[in-house]
Protein backbone atom coordinates (compact mmCIF):
# COMPACT_ATOMS: atom_id res chain seq x y z
CA UNK A 1 0.00 0.00 0.00
CA UNK A 2 1.51 3.61 -0.69
CA UNK A 3 1.81 5.76 2.13
CA UNK A 4 -0.70 7.91 0.37
CA UNK A 5 -3.41 5.67 0.87
CA UNK A 6 -1.91 4.62 4.10
CA UNK A 7 -2.20 8.47 5.43
CA UNK A 8 -6.34 8.61 3.39
CA UNK A 9 -6.94 5.07 5.78
CA UNK A 10 -5.82 6.85 8.72
CA UNK A 11 -7.26 9.73 9.05
CA UNK A 12 -10.42 8.30 7.79
CA UNK A 13 -10.38 5.92 10.76
CA UNK A 14 -9.29 8.67 12.98
CA UNK A 15 -12.20 10.55 11.93
CA UNK A 16 -15.03 8.11 12.48
CA UNK A 17 -13.30 7.57 15.70
CA UNK A 18 -13.77 10.75 16.77
CA UNK A 19 -17.48 10.54 15.47
CA UNK A 20 -18.00 7.35 16.84
CA UNK A 21 -16.39 8.30 20.53
CA UNK A 22 -18.83 11.36 20.32
CA UNK A 23 -22.09 9.07 20.15
CA UNK A 24 -20.55 6.73 22.40
CA UNK A 25 -20.02 9.59 25.29
CA UNK A 26 -23.86 10.06 25.23
CA UNK A 27 -25.12 6.26 25.67
CA UNK A 28 -22.22 6.55 28.64
CA UNK A 29 -23.27 9.25 30.61
CA UNK A 30 -26.83 8.55 30.41
CA UNK A 31 -26.05 5.00 31.83
CA UNK A 32 -24.06 6.98 34.38
CA UNK A 33 -26.38 8.90 35.44
CA UNK A 34 -29.94 6.86 35.36
CA UNK A 35 -28.27 3.40 34.67
CA UNK A 36 -30.40 3.55 31.22
CA UNK A 37 -30.06 2.93 27.79
CA UNK A 38 -31.35 5.68 25.46
CA UNK A 39 -31.63 4.22 22.11
CA UNK A 40 -32.98 7.16 20.25
CA UNK A 41 -29.82 8.96 20.86
CA UNK A 42 -28.95 7.52 17.14
CA UNK A 43 -32.02 9.33 16.01
CA UNK A 44 -31.82 12.57 18.03
CA UNK A 45 -28.44 13.58 16.42
CA UNK A 46 -29.79 11.81 12.90
CA UNK A 47 -32.98 14.67 13.38
CA UNK A 48 -29.86 16.92 14.78
CA UNK A 49 -28.15 16.67 10.82
CA UNK A 50 -31.81 17.28 9.24
CA UNK A 51 -32.10 20.30 11.72
CA UNK A 52 -28.46 21.67 10.44
CA UNK A 53 -29.75 21.19 7.10
CA UNK A 54 -32.68 23.47 7.57
CA UNK A 55 -30.82 25.91 9.48
CA UNK A 56 -28.38 25.71 5.83
CA UNK A 57 -31.50 26.37 3.74
CA UNK A 58 -32.75 29.33 6.35
CA UNK A 59 -29.62 30.77 6.21
CA UNK A 60 -29.08 30.65 2.74
CA UNK A 61 -33.39 32.34 2.21
CA UNK A 62 -32.22 35.01 4.09
CA UNK A 63 -28.94 35.65 2.06
CA UNK A 64 -25.93 34.82 4.12
CA UNK A 65 -23.26 33.26 1.72
CA UNK A 66 -20.07 33.35 4.15
CA UNK A 67 -19.59 29.29 4.62
CA UNK A 68 -18.19 30.12 8.05
CA UNK A 69 -21.37 32.40 9.51
CA UNK A 70 -23.63 29.28 7.39
CA UNK A 71 -21.34 26.97 9.29
CA UNK A 72 -21.64 28.67 12.77
CA UNK A 73 -25.62 29.03 12.75
CA UNK A 74 -25.79 25.47 11.62
CA UNK A 75 -23.63 24.35 14.27
CA UNK A 76 -25.24 26.67 17.08
CA UNK A 77 -28.73 25.64 15.78
CA UNK A 78 -28.22 21.79 15.98
CA UNK A 79 -26.41 22.45 19.19
CA UNK A 80 -29.50 23.93 20.82
CA UNK A 81 -32.18 21.27 19.34
CA UNK A 82 -30.24 18.63 19.69
CA UNK A 83 -29.87 19.57 23.44
CA UNK A 84 -33.05 20.27 24.06
CA UNK A 85 -34.76 16.99 22.49
CA UNK A 86 -32.72 14.99 24.77
CA UNK A 87 -33.84 17.00 27.97
CA UNK A 88 -37.26 16.76 26.63
CA UNK A 89 -36.92 12.66 25.64
CA UNK A 90 -35.28 12.88 29.46
CA UNK A 91 -38.20 14.46 30.95
CA UNK A 92 -40.94 13.00 29.43
CA UNK A 93 -40.19 9.55 28.47
CA UNK A 94 -37.24 8.62 30.76
CA UNK A 95 -37.34 10.35 34.18
CA UNK A 96 -41.32 9.08 34.64
CA UNK A 97 -40.30 5.21 33.96
CA UNK A 98 -37.20 5.50 36.33
CA UNK A 99 -39.17 3.30 38.79
CA UNK A 100 -40.23 0.86 36.08
CA UNK A 101 -38.10 -2.09 34.99
CA UNK A 102 -35.03 -0.55 32.82
CA UNK A 103 -36.67 -2.72 29.80
CA UNK A 104 -39.28 -0.47 29.76
CA UNK A 105 -37.02 2.49 29.53
CA UNK A 106 -35.12 0.61 26.29
CA UNK A 107 -38.74 0.05 24.95
CA UNK A 108 -39.90 3.39 25.26
CA UNK A 109 -36.62 5.02 23.54
CA UNK A 110 -36.21 2.86 20.93
CA UNK A 111 -39.64 3.39 19.94
CA UNK A 112 -39.16 7.34 19.89
CA UNK A 113 -36.07 6.90 17.65
CA UNK A 114 -38.84 5.49 14.68
CA UNK A 115 -41.00 8.16 15.66
CA UNK A 116 -38.30 10.67 14.97
CA UNK A 117 -36.64 8.38 12.10
CA UNK A 118 -40.32 8.44 10.54
CA UNK A 119 -41.21 11.35 10.82
CA UNK A 120 -37.98 12.93 9.18
CA UNK A 121 -38.42 10.59 6.34
CA UNK A 122 -42.33 11.92 5.92
CA UNK A 123 -42.04 15.78 6.66
CA UNK A 124 -38.29 16.74 5.01
CA UNK A 125 -38.56 17.28 1.33
CA UNK A 126 -37.91 13.79 -0.32
CA UNK A 127 -36.90 12.18 2.96
CA UNK A 128 -36.57 8.81 1.86
CA UNK A 129 -33.72 9.58 0.04
CA UNK A 130 -29.98 10.37 1.06
CA UNK A 131 -29.63 14.63 1.13
CA UNK A 132 -26.66 16.57 0.13
CA UNK A 133 -25.03 17.85 3.39
CA UNK A 134 -23.09 21.22 2.53
CA UNK A 135 -19.42 20.75 1.96
CA UNK A 136 -18.74 24.25 4.04
CA UNK A 137 -15.28 23.36 4.64
CA UNK A 138 -11.92 24.51 2.57
CA UNK A 139 -10.82 22.02 0.17
CA UNK A 140 -7.58 22.98 0.02
CA UNK A 141 -5.20 20.11 0.71
CA UNK A 142 -1.36 20.89 2.08
CA UNK A 143 1.48 18.69 0.54
CA UNK A 144 3.43 17.41 3.40
CA UNK A 145 6.19 15.18 3.06
CA UNK A 146 4.71 13.17 0.10
CA UNK A 147 1.29 13.50 1.62
CA UNK A 148 -1.79 15.38 0.62
CA UNK A 149 -3.43 16.55 3.75
CA UNK A 150 -7.02 17.81 3.42
CA UNK A 151 -7.60 21.15 5.27
CA UNK A 152 -11.21 19.80 5.54
CA UNK A 153 -10.30 16.88 7.44
CA UNK A 154 -7.77 18.61 9.76
CA UNK A 155 -10.14 20.91 10.57
CA UNK A 156 -12.98 18.16 11.83
CA UNK A 157 -10.27 16.18 13.66
CA UNK A 158 -8.91 19.01 15.56
CA UNK A 159 -12.65 20.48 16.36
CA UNK A 160 -13.27 16.76 17.28
CA UNK A 161 -10.28 16.58 19.54
CA UNK A 162 -10.96 19.99 21.03
CA UNK A 163 -15.04 19.11 21.78
CA UNK A 164 -13.75 15.57 23.45
CA UNK A 165 -11.13 17.72 25.81
CA UNK A 166 -13.80 20.55 26.26
CA UNK A 167 -15.96 17.49 27.58
CA UNK A 168 -12.94 16.32 29.74
CA UNK A 169 -12.36 19.49 31.08
CA UNK A 170 -16.16 19.89 32.26
CA UNK A 171 -16.98 17.13 33.35
CA UNK A 172 -13.64 16.45 36.05
CA UNK A 173 -13.02 20.53 36.54
CA UNK A 174 -16.32 22.64 36.49
CA UNK A 175 -18.89 22.85 39.33
CA UNK A 176 -21.82 20.85 37.10
CA UNK A 177 -19.11 18.17 36.06
CA UNK A 178 -18.98 17.51 40.12
CA UNK A 179 -22.54 17.26 40.25
CA UNK A 180 -23.14 15.07 37.29
CA UNK A 181 -20.10 12.63 38.70
CA UNK A 182 -21.70 13.06 42.27
CA UNK A 183 -25.45 12.20 40.41
CA UNK A 184 -23.77 9.50 38.62
CA UNK A 185 -21.76 7.49 41.71
CA UNK A 186 -24.80 7.63 44.48
CA UNK A 187 -28.17 9.47 42.85
CA UNK A 188 -29.84 9.61 46.57
CA UNK A 189 -26.65 10.91 48.06
CA UNK A 190 -26.39 13.68 45.59
CA UNK A 191 -29.76 14.84 46.59
CA UNK A 192 -28.63 15.05 49.84
CA UNK A 193 -25.93 17.25 49.31
CA UNK A 194 -28.17 19.55 48.08
CA UNK A 195 -28.06 19.03 44.15
CA UNK A 196 -30.84 18.99 41.86
CA UNK A 197 -31.01 15.52 40.70
CA UNK A 198 -33.77 16.04 37.92
CA UNK A 199 -31.92 19.22 36.82
CA UNK A 200 -28.83 17.41 36.24
CA UNK A 201 -30.28 14.43 34.41
CA UNK A 202 -31.90 17.24 32.04
CA UNK A 203 -28.31 18.76 31.60
CA UNK A 204 -26.50 15.29 31.43
CA UNK A 205 -28.93 14.39 28.51
CA UNK A 206 -28.97 17.84 26.83
CA UNK A 207 -24.87 17.56 26.98
CA UNK A 208 -24.63 13.83 25.95
CA UNK A 209 -27.25 14.64 22.47
CA UNK A 210 -25.52 17.90 21.72
CA UNK A 211 -22.26 16.59 21.92
CA UNK A 212 -23.55 13.37 19.62
CA UNK A 213 -25.25 15.91 17.28
CA UNK A 214 -21.93 17.57 16.98
CA UNK A 215 -20.64 14.07 15.94
CA UNK A 216 -23.57 13.98 13.49
CA UNK A 217 -22.64 17.28 11.73
CA UNK A 218 -18.72 16.37 11.57
CA UNK A 219 -20.23 13.20 9.87
CA UNK A 220 -22.46 15.10 7.44
CA UNK A 221 -19.44 17.85 6.36
CA UNK A 222 -17.26 14.39 5.92
CA UNK A 223 -19.25 12.40 3.76
CA UNK A 224 -21.34 15.38 2.30
CA UNK A 225 -24.52 13.49 2.75
CA UNK A 226 -26.84 12.50 5.23
CA UNK A 227 -30.06 10.41 5.11
CA UNK A 228 -32.66 9.64 7.26
CA UNK A 229 -31.97 6.43 8.99
CA UNK A 230 -28.15 7.28 9.27
CA UNK A 231 -29.08 7.34 13.37
CA UNK A 232 -29.92 3.35 13.16
CA UNK A 233 -25.86 2.23 12.23
CA UNK A 234 -24.31 4.96 14.45
CA UNK A 235 -26.51 4.44 17.23
CA UNK A 236 -25.61 0.43 17.39
CA UNK A 237 -22.09 1.21 16.69
CA UNK A 238 -22.03 4.19 19.67
CA UNK A 239 -23.79 1.81 21.85
CA UNK A 240 -21.11 -0.93 20.99
CA UNK A 241 -18.04 1.23 21.82
CA UNK A 242 -19.74 2.66 24.68
CA UNK A 243 -19.99 -1.37 25.96
CA UNK A 244 -16.88 -1.88 24.53
CA UNK A 245 -15.45 0.49 26.85
CA UNK A 246 -17.36 -0.15 29.99
CA UNK A 247 -21.11 1.48 30.01
CA UNK A 248 -20.65 4.27 32.17
CA UNK A 249 -16.92 4.75 31.71
CA UNK A 250 -16.51 8.32 29.81
CA UNK A 251 -12.90 7.17 28.71
CA UNK A 252 -14.04 4.26 28.05
CA UNK A 253 -16.50 5.64 25.18
CA UNK A 254 -14.26 7.37 23.89
CA UNK A 255 -11.49 4.52 23.46
CA UNK A 256 -14.44 2.40 22.43
CA UNK A 257 -15.50 4.39 19.32
CA UNK A 258 -12.04 4.59 18.41
CA UNK A 259 -10.97 0.76 18.74
CA UNK A 260 -14.60 0.42 16.39
CA UNK A 261 -12.97 2.31 13.65
CA UNK A 262 -9.61 0.63 13.80
CA UNK A 263 -11.65 -2.93 13.62
CA UNK A 264 -13.88 -0.97 10.99
CA UNK A 265 -10.25 -0.07 9.01
CA UNK A 266 -8.26 -3.47 9.49
CA UNK A 267 -11.79 -5.19 7.94
CA UNK A 268 -11.84 -2.81 5.32
CA UNK A 269 -8.09 -2.87 4.55
CA UNK A 270 -6.42 -6.02 5.95
CA UNK A 271 -8.81 -8.45 5.03
CA UNK A 272 -9.07 -8.43 1.58
CA UNK A 273 -5.42 -8.93 1.27
CA UNK A 274 -5.68 -12.09 3.60
CA UNK A 275 -8.61 -13.50 2.49
CA UNK A 276 -9.03 -12.63 -1.05
CA UNK A 277 -12.69 -12.88 -1.20
CA UNK A 278 -13.68 -10.74 1.32
CA UNK A 279 -15.17 -7.92 -0.09
CA UNK A 280 -14.65 -5.38 1.90
CA UNK A 281 -17.90 -4.39 2.39
CA UNK A 282 -17.96 -6.50 4.93
CA UNK A 283 -16.03 -4.75 7.37
CA UNK A 284 -18.78 -3.96 9.60
CA UNK A 285 -19.11 -7.53 9.77
CA UNK A 286 -15.88 -8.01 10.95
CA UNK A 287 -15.61 -5.30 13.22
CA UNK A 288 -18.99 -6.24 14.74
CA UNK A 289 -17.56 -10.16 14.86
CA UNK A 290 -14.49 -8.42 17.24
CA UNK A 291 -16.73 -6.29 19.45
CA UNK A 292 -18.64 -9.34 20.24
CA UNK A 293 -15.74 -11.82 21.13
CA UNK A 294 -14.46 -8.94 22.90
CA UNK A 295 -17.56 -8.37 25.17
CA UNK A 296 -17.39 -11.86 25.44
CA UNK A 297 -13.87 -11.80 26.58
CA UNK A 298 -14.42 -8.92 28.88
CA UNK A 299 -18.24 -8.70 29.74
CA UNK A 300 -17.97 -5.38 31.91
CA UNK A 301 -16.00 -3.65 28.78
CA UNK A 302 -12.05 -3.26 28.88
CA UNK A 303 -12.15 -0.52 31.46
CA UNK A 304 -13.43 -2.85 34.10
CA UNK A 305 -15.20 -0.94 37.08
CA UNK A 306 -16.69 -2.04 39.93
CA UNK A 307 -20.54 -1.76 39.12
CA UNK A 308 -20.98 0.62 41.71
CA UNK A 309 -17.89 3.11 40.72
CA UNK A 310 -18.70 4.93 37.75
CA UNK A 311 -17.89 8.17 35.58
CA UNK B 1 -39.36 27.19 69.85
CA UNK B 2 -38.37 23.94 68.51
CA UNK B 3 -36.05 24.00 65.58
CA UNK B 4 -37.61 20.91 63.62
CA UNK B 5 -40.98 19.38 64.84
CA UNK B 6 -41.87 16.36 63.44
CA UNK B 7 -46.05 16.13 63.53
CA UNK B 8 -47.23 12.50 63.97
CA UNK B 9 -45.71 10.84 60.50
CA UNK B 10 -46.81 7.44 58.86
CA UNK B 11 -43.99 7.16 56.57
CA UNK B 12 -44.02 3.64 54.01
CA UNK B 13 -41.96 2.09 51.35
CA UNK B 14 -44.22 0.40 49.04
CA UNK B 15 -47.31 0.49 51.39
CA UNK B 16 -45.05 -1.20 54.00
CA UNK B 17 -46.06 1.07 56.80
CA UNK B 18 -42.38 1.69 58.84
CA UNK B 19 -43.54 4.57 60.84
CA UNK B 20 -46.70 5.03 62.74
CA UNK B 21 -47.59 8.67 64.44
CA UNK B 22 -43.86 9.82 64.87
CA UNK B 23 -43.57 12.56 66.22
CA UNK B 24 -40.34 14.52 67.53
CA UNK B 25 -38.59 18.28 68.78
CA UNK B 26 -35.29 19.06 67.79
CA UNK B 27 -34.46 22.00 70.05
CA UNK B 28 -32.05 24.59 69.05
CA UNK B 29 -28.46 24.25 69.32
CA UNK B 30 -28.89 21.33 71.62
CA UNK B 31 -27.64 17.79 70.24
CA UNK B 32 -31.17 15.13 70.19
CA UNK B 33 -30.26 11.44 70.06
CA UNK B 34 -32.77 8.93 68.34
CA UNK B 35 -32.11 5.21 70.01
CA UNK B 36 -33.88 2.31 69.30
CA UNK B 37 -33.24 -1.66 68.11
CA UNK B 38 -32.26 -2.60 64.49
CA UNK B 39 -35.25 -2.06 62.13
CA UNK B 40 -37.18 -0.10 64.63
CA UNK B 41 -37.35 3.05 61.76
CA UNK B 42 -34.80 5.35 62.75
CA UNK B 43 -33.37 5.74 59.50
CA UNK B 44 -37.00 6.05 57.71
CA UNK B 45 -37.62 9.04 60.14
CA UNK B 46 -34.21 10.58 58.77
CA UNK B 47 -35.38 9.76 55.52
CA UNK B 48 -38.67 11.21 55.81
CA UNK B 49 -37.15 13.97 57.01
CA UNK B 50 -34.61 14.59 54.10
CA UNK B 51 -37.56 13.83 52.17
CA UNK B 52 -36.09 10.85 50.22
CA UNK B 53 -39.04 8.46 51.87
CA UNK B 54 -41.47 11.58 52.06
CA UNK B 55 -44.45 10.70 55.21
CA UNK B 56 -47.98 9.76 53.63
CA UNK B 57 -49.04 11.94 57.05
CA UNK B 58 -48.38 14.15 59.20
CA UNK B 59 -46.29 17.26 58.78
CA UNK B 60 -42.43 18.24 59.86
CA UNK B 61 -41.54 21.75 60.37
CA UNK B 62 -38.21 23.40 60.03
CA UNK B 63 -38.05 26.82 61.47
CA UNK B 64 -41.82 26.88 61.02
CA UNK B 65 -42.13 26.12 57.51
CA UNK B 66 -43.33 22.81 56.51
CA UNK B 67 -40.72 20.70 54.53
CA UNK B 68 -43.46 18.06 52.92
CA UNK B 69 -43.82 17.42 49.79
CA UNK B 70 -40.64 19.13 49.11
CA UNK B 71 -37.59 17.49 46.89
CA UNK B 72 -34.56 17.02 49.34
CA UNK B 73 -32.35 20.06 47.53
CA UNK B 74 -34.74 22.22 48.64
CA UNK B 75 -35.07 20.70 52.06
CA UNK B 76 -31.17 21.07 51.84
CA UNK B 77 -31.35 24.65 50.89
CA UNK B 78 -33.35 25.51 54.40
CA UNK B 79 -30.19 25.05 56.16
CA UNK B 80 -30.15 21.12 56.51
CA UNK B 81 -26.96 18.74 56.05
CA UNK B 82 -26.72 15.23 56.92
CA UNK B 83 -24.06 12.66 57.30
CA UNK B 84 -26.03 9.44 55.73
CA UNK B 85 -25.77 5.88 56.90
CA UNK B 86 -22.87 4.20 55.91
CA UNK B 87 -21.08 7.25 55.24
CA UNK B 88 -22.11 7.05 51.56
CA UNK B 89 -18.84 8.73 50.26
CA UNK B 90 -18.30 9.47 46.13
CA UNK B 91 -15.77 6.73 45.54
CA UNK B 92 -14.22 8.08 42.04
CA UNK B 93 -13.75 11.57 44.25
CA UNK B 94 -10.50 12.96 45.84
CA UNK B 95 -11.51 14.29 49.05
CA UNK B 96 -11.46 17.52 48.01
CA UNK B 97 -14.08 16.77 45.60
CA UNK B 98 -15.98 15.30 48.27
CA UNK B 99 -15.77 17.93 50.52
CA UNK B 100 -16.81 20.46 47.42
CA UNK B 101 -19.84 18.35 46.93
CA UNK B 102 -21.20 19.17 50.42
CA UNK B 103 -20.85 23.18 49.86
CA UNK B 104 -22.52 21.98 46.26
CA UNK B 105 -25.04 25.19 47.19
CA UNK B 106 -22.46 27.42 47.35
CA UNK B 107 -20.78 29.71 44.63
CA UNK B 108 -18.23 31.68 46.20
CA UNK B 109 -14.91 29.62 45.93
CA UNK B 110 -13.36 31.85 48.46
CA UNK B 111 -15.72 30.64 50.83
CA UNK B 112 -15.83 26.79 49.85
CA UNK B 113 -12.02 26.61 50.64
CA UNK B 114 -12.13 28.56 53.70
CA UNK B 115 -14.45 25.99 54.92
CA UNK B 116 -12.25 23.26 53.49
CA UNK B 117 -9.32 25.03 55.63
CA UNK B 118 -12.12 24.75 58.73
CA UNK B 119 -12.80 21.26 57.98
CA UNK B 120 -9.15 19.99 57.20
CA UNK B 121 -8.08 21.52 60.80
CA UNK B 122 -10.90 19.57 61.94
CA UNK B 123 -9.52 15.88 60.49
CA UNK B 124 -5.66 17.01 59.70
CA UNK B 125 -5.44 13.42 58.47
CA UNK B 126 -8.06 14.61 55.68
CA UNK B 127 -5.56 17.48 54.24
CA UNK B 128 -2.80 14.74 54.08
CA UNK B 129 -4.89 12.88 51.73
CA UNK B 130 -6.33 15.81 49.38
CA UNK B 131 -5.97 14.02 46.82
CA UNK B 132 -6.81 10.54 47.21
CA UNK B 133 -9.72 8.59 45.69
CA UNK B 134 -11.87 8.57 48.49
CA UNK B 135 -13.11 4.99 48.05
CA UNK B 136 -8.87 4.28 48.36
CA UNK B 137 -9.52 4.90 52.48
CA UNK B 138 -10.25 3.05 55.40
CA UNK B 139 -13.17 2.82 56.81
CA UNK B 140 -12.51 5.64 59.88
CA UNK B 141 -10.89 7.86 57.01
CA UNK B 142 -14.11 7.63 54.99
CA UNK B 143 -16.11 8.58 57.77
CA UNK B 144 -13.76 11.60 58.65
CA UNK B 145 -14.54 12.42 54.96
CA UNK B 146 -18.30 12.19 55.55
CA UNK B 147 -18.44 14.30 58.65
CA UNK B 148 -16.14 16.55 56.66
CA UNK B 149 -18.69 16.22 53.77
CA UNK B 150 -21.52 17.43 55.89
CA UNK B 151 -20.01 20.11 58.18
CA UNK B 152 -18.70 22.10 54.42
CA UNK B 153 -22.30 23.16 54.27
CA UNK B 154 -22.73 25.13 57.49
CA UNK B 155 -25.87 23.73 57.75
CA UNK B 156 -28.29 25.08 60.98
CA UNK B 157 -28.94 21.71 61.59
CA UNK B 158 -26.67 18.34 61.11
CA UNK B 159 -28.35 14.89 61.21
CA UNK B 160 -25.92 11.91 61.91
CA UNK B 161 -26.91 8.29 61.54
CA UNK B 162 -24.65 5.52 62.68
CA UNK B 163 -21.19 7.41 62.58
CA UNK B 164 -19.47 4.87 64.47
CA UNK B 165 -20.76 1.70 62.60
CA UNK B 166 -18.04 -0.66 62.01
CA UNK B 167 -15.39 1.32 62.92
CA UNK B 168 -12.88 0.48 65.86
CA UNK B 169 -13.54 1.75 69.45
CA UNK B 170 -10.52 4.43 69.34
CA UNK B 171 -12.74 6.28 65.97
CA UNK B 172 -16.02 5.50 68.29
CA UNK B 173 -14.43 7.96 70.88
CA UNK B 174 -12.89 10.00 67.91
CA UNK B 175 -16.29 10.52 66.75
CA UNK B 176 -18.40 11.37 69.67
CA UNK B 177 -15.35 14.08 70.58
CA UNK B 178 -16.21 15.28 67.42
CA UNK B 179 -19.98 15.70 67.16
CA UNK B 180 -19.25 17.71 70.40
CA UNK B 181 -17.22 20.09 68.74
CA UNK B 182 -19.59 20.52 65.77
CA UNK B 183 -22.45 21.29 68.54
CA UNK B 184 -20.03 23.74 70.66
CA UNK B 185 -19.91 25.76 66.96
CA UNK B 186 -23.12 26.04 67.03
CA UNK B 187 -24.47 23.47 64.72
CA UNK B 188 -27.90 21.67 66.43
CA UNK B 189 -27.48 17.62 66.07
CA UNK B 190 -29.94 14.78 65.57
CA UNK B 191 -27.98 12.25 66.05
CA UNK B 192 -28.71 8.21 65.82
CA UNK B 193 -26.17 6.44 67.36
CA UNK B 194 -25.63 2.31 68.18
CA UNK B 195 -23.29 3.73 72.05
CA UNK B 196 -26.38 4.24 73.68
CA UNK B 197 -24.07 4.75 76.96
CA UNK B 198 -21.56 7.77 75.28
CA UNK B 199 -24.57 8.96 73.50
CA UNK B 200 -26.28 9.71 76.32
CA UNK B 201 -23.48 11.25 78.03
CA UNK B 202 -23.08 14.13 75.17
CA UNK B 203 -26.33 14.35 73.77
CA UNK B 204 -29.68 17.12 75.88
CA UNK B 205 -33.03 14.74 74.80
CA UNK B 206 -33.50 11.92 73.23
CA UNK B 207 -35.98 9.58 71.78
CA UNK B 208 -36.54 5.96 71.57
CA UNK B 209 -38.17 4.64 68.91
CA UNK B 210 -39.53 0.89 68.90
CA UNK B 211 -40.48 -0.91 66.09
CA UNK B 212 -41.84 2.03 64.07
CA UNK B 213 -43.41 3.89 67.19
CA UNK B 214 -42.27 6.45 69.66
CA UNK B 215 -41.86 4.27 72.51
CA UNK B 216 -40.03 7.17 74.94
CA UNK B 217 -38.41 10.32 75.03
CA UNK B 218 -36.72 12.93 77.42
CA UNK B 219 -34.01 14.59 78.78
CA UNK B 220 -30.96 12.05 78.43
CA UNK B 221 -30.86 12.05 82.40
CA UNK B 222 -34.65 11.04 82.69
CA UNK B 223 -34.01 8.38 79.61
CA UNK B 224 -30.81 7.14 81.51
CA UNK B 225 -33.04 6.63 84.62
CA UNK B 226 -35.92 5.32 82.81
CA UNK B 227 -36.32 1.41 83.30
CA UNK B 228 -37.45 0.30 79.95
CA UNK B 229 -34.89 1.83 78.76
CA UNK B 230 -32.50 0.52 80.89
CA UNK B 231 -33.93 -2.69 80.19
CA UNK B 232 -33.46 -2.66 76.65
CA UNK B 233 -30.47 -1.36 76.63
CA UNK B 234 -28.19 -1.75 79.52
CA UNK B 235 -30.06 -5.19 80.61
N1 LIG C 1 -35.77 0.59 51.22
C1 LIG C 1 -36.61 -0.13 52.00
N2 LIG C 1 -37.64 -0.81 51.45
C2 LIG C 1 -38.47 -1.55 52.23
N3 LIG C 1 -38.36 -1.64 53.54
C3 LIG C 1 -37.36 -1.00 54.16
C4 LIG C 1 -36.42 -0.21 53.41
N4 LIG C 1 -35.52 0.32 54.27
C5 LIG C 1 -35.89 -0.12 55.49
N5 LIG C 1 -36.99 -0.90 55.43
C6 LIG C 1 -37.66 -1.53 56.56
O1 LIG C 1 -38.08 -0.51 57.42
C7 LIG C 1 -37.87 -0.87 58.77
C8 LIG C 1 -37.08 0.20 59.47
O2 LIG C 1 -35.80 0.28 58.87
P1 LIG C 1 -34.76 1.43 59.23
O3 LIG C 1 -33.63 1.29 58.30
O4 LIG C 1 -35.47 2.71 59.29
O5 LIG C 1 -34.32 1.00 60.70
P2 LIG C 1 -33.13 1.55 61.59
O6 LIG C 1 -33.71 1.85 62.90
O7 LIG C 1 -32.40 2.64 60.91
O8 LIG C 1 -32.22 0.26 61.72
P3 LIG C 1 -30.62 0.15 61.83
O9 LIG C 1 -30.29 0.37 63.27
O10 LIG C 1 -30.35 -1.25 61.40
O11 LIG C 1 -30.01 1.17 60.93
C9 LIG C 1 -37.19 -2.22 58.76
O12 LIG C 1 -38.16 -3.22 59.02
C10 LIG C 1 -36.69 -2.37 57.37
O13 LIG C 1 -36.73 -3.72 56.96
MG1 LIG D 1 -30.51 2.87 60.24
Amino acid sequence: MSLDIFSQYLINCLMLGMIYAMVAVGFTLFFGVLDVIQFAHGDVLMAGGFGALVAYAATQAVGIANSWVQLLLMVVSTTVMTAALGALVARFLVLPLRNAPPLNTLLITLMMGMVLREAVRLVYPNGSNPQPFPSLLPHDAWRVGGLDLRVDSLILLVVGLLLIAGLHLLITRSKLGLAIRAVAQDGETARVMGINFNRIVLLTFGLGSAMGALGGVMRGLYYTEITFDVGLLLGVIGFAAAILGGLGNLYGAILGGFLFAVLQAIGAVALPVLLPDFPSAYKDVFAFTVVIVLIGWKPTGLIAEKTSERV
Amino acid sequence: MALLSVQGIHTAYDRVNVLHDVSLDVEPGKITCILGSNGSGKTTLIRSILGLTPPNQGDIVFEGASLVRLPTHEIIARGIACIPEGRRIFPKMTVEENLRTGAYRLSDSAEITRRAMQVYELFPRLKERRTQLAGTMSGGEQAMVSMGRGLMGKPKMLIIDEPSLGLSPLYVKENFRIIREINGMGITVLLVEQNVRQTLVIAHHGYVLSQGRMAASGTTEELSADAEVQAAYFG
